[in-house]
């Protein structure tokens, strides 16, 4: 399914930032820390059932690379990976980074973004379901997912989510500028 | 309505959705088990009997009560599950048990006498009769009003029973017989009243195809999308089909329930408590649905109205359509 047009985006020069090798560290520290919040919060892992060997591709539209992910606890991968390995894996989700973001911290909805098809999910339809809700139950915050606790962890959170939050803004005008006027 | 205020009971499909719930201003919170004896048995959704505990101790801790689902059908010689989960939502201090299938009923009546007994709307019991046997043959103290009646209807219905009513006001809608629904059944081998779900995800599909993406149910083509226009969940009941030459949704408008202007109407005629449908939607939903019907319900109380209500909740219909479903219906 074909995400849509008018969510907000990137803007290009934040995009320039990010080519395709740009991303490549990534993969080893996000499995680091998957497989550290496994250790640290079990019973997160098992609301995923069956479904935490499933191999997930998850695109953000606005970058120019893509990662799977294979949220099994203890044995999470994550990998950087081309736009073009998407047939390799069990489920497809795709959006603007900021939008995936949100749904990992919760501040957006999935059902009501992928309802009016901001995100776009193809594949195994339970894996994306099982993974959703179990992102929705974990509320996870960026300090829970760098290991951080006490004052670096509030830290951690106020100045990432700050981040974000600053970042959805001028994505939001960035997005507005370039919508077409009635 | 018996007495006091209209009581809000909002779904919860995880432990964070029921805290969200809560915190929203949920008066009363139901949720389900993470097996098939409830109806919303998705995957990744529902709660473990440590995750029930606690919930329930969490609500009451903020003053809300806790509503356990154990409302699917009991199957043949296996009825020891759907009792078993009596048991366990009784043993962490749940309010009440929404169930459907009399040995379920039955069970609770005779071991948790200190668990007040909801009929579920799976249960499609809509008349003085029928609730009136539920009430003398288990001492039902709620029944969740089937969604085929409208407001004069309920008025009428609540001048007639003893026990408190409960009626949906927001979130999706079944085909106007509750409980009976074979078109799962026959599309992909699962019902939504014995397995709890209704279009299992696993027989989901979303296909790209030329200038459209099509929703599929175990092969079966549900209903077809332009780039670009809202999608919806796949169920067959709100499928487009062709028949007799015409294309249309041939049993059921994809549209959600807002009875959010109705609710001065259904608290004249007598009803409990307002119920939101959605434990399979997450906190964002849960949240903004609360709060604005907790607003709402708050404004009819001071004797306001709650216009604004349809305004607000816009977005988080699926489908992005809205309908009064039966509560105004003008057709028999």
């Amino acid at each position: 399914m074909v995400a849509g047009n008018t969510e907000p985006r990137l803007p290009a020069v934040v995009r320039h930032l990010f080519p395709a090798f740009a991303g490549l560290p990534l993969g080893p520290l996000l499995t680091l820390s998957l497989r550290s919040l496994a250790g640290r919060q079990p019973r997160l892992f098992e609301r995923l059932g069956e479904h935490r060997t499933a191999c997930y591709f998850i695109d953000p539209v606005d970058l120019a690379f893509a990662f799977t992910v294979v949220p099994d606890a203890e044995r999470s991968i994550v990998r950087v990976v081309r736009k073009s390995e998407a047939a390799t894996s069990s489920v497809q989700i795709r959006g603007p980074i900021l939008t995936l973001l949100s749904l990992l911290d919760g501040t957006l909805d999935g059902d009501a973004l992928f309802f009016s098809r901001i995100i776009s999910i193809s594949g195994r339809t339970e894996a994306v379901l099982a993974l959703r809700n179990t992102i929705e139950d974990a509320e996870l915050s960026p300090a829970d997912l760098l290991g951080l606790r006490g004052f670096l962890a509030r830290f951690a959170d106020t100045g990432i989510l700050g981040a974000l939050s600053v970042a959805r803004q001028m994505a939001d005008r960035n997005s507005r500028r370039k919508a077409p006027v009635a | 309505m018996k007495s006091g205020r209209m009581e809000l009971v909002c779904p919860a499909g995880t432990p964070a959705t029921l805290r969200a719930a809560v915190q929203a201003g949920a008066d009363a919170v139901y949720c389900g088990f993470r097996d098939e004896t409830n109806a919303r048995n998705f995957p990744g959704l529902n709660f473990s009997r440590e995750e029930l505990a606690e919930g329930v101790r969490f609500a009451h801790d903020h003053g809300s009560k806790v509503l356990v689902a154990i409302n699917t059908f009991a199957r043949v010689n296996d009825v020891d599950l759907w009792k078993k989960a009596a048991d366990t939502a009784a043993e962490c201090g749940a309010n009440a048990i929404i169930a459907a299938d009399i040995a379920v009923l039955d069970h609770v009546a005779k071991n948790h006498k200190q668990v007040r007994l909801h009929l579920s709307v799976q249960a499609a019991a809509a008349t003085p009769e029928a609730i009136g046997f539920y009430a003398t043959s288990f001492g039902i103290r709620r029944v969740v009003l089937p969604r085929v009646l409208s407001v004069q209807e309920i008025a009428a219905l609540n001048r007639a029973i003893e026990v408190e009513t409960e009626a949906f006001v927001f979130g999706g809608l079944c085909v106007m017989i509750e409980g009976r629904c074979y078109l799962s059944s026959y599309a992909t081998g699962k019902s939504p009243n014995l397995n709890g779900v209704c279009s299992p995800p696993e027989m989901v599909s979303y296909d790209d195809e030329p200038n459209s993406t099509a929703a599929r149910l175990s092969g079966f083509t549900i209903d077809r999308y332009e780039p670009g226009e809202p999608v919806g969940y796949p169920t067959l009941c709100k499928g487009k089909f062709k028949a007799g030459g015409k294309t249309s949704y041939l049993f059921e408008d994809p549209v959600s329930l807002n009875a959010g202007g109705m609710i001065a109407g259904l608290k004249a005629a007598g009803v409990t408590a307002l119920k939101i449908e959605g434990r399979q939607r997450g906190k964002g939903y849960v949240t903004e649905v609360v709060h604005a019907f907790r607003k709402a319900v708050d404004a009819v109380g001071q004797g306001g109205d709650a216009i604004e209500i349809d305004r607000i909740l816009a977005g988080q219909s699926e489908g992005s359509r809205q309908t009064a479903g039966a509560y105004s219906k003008k057709w028999r």
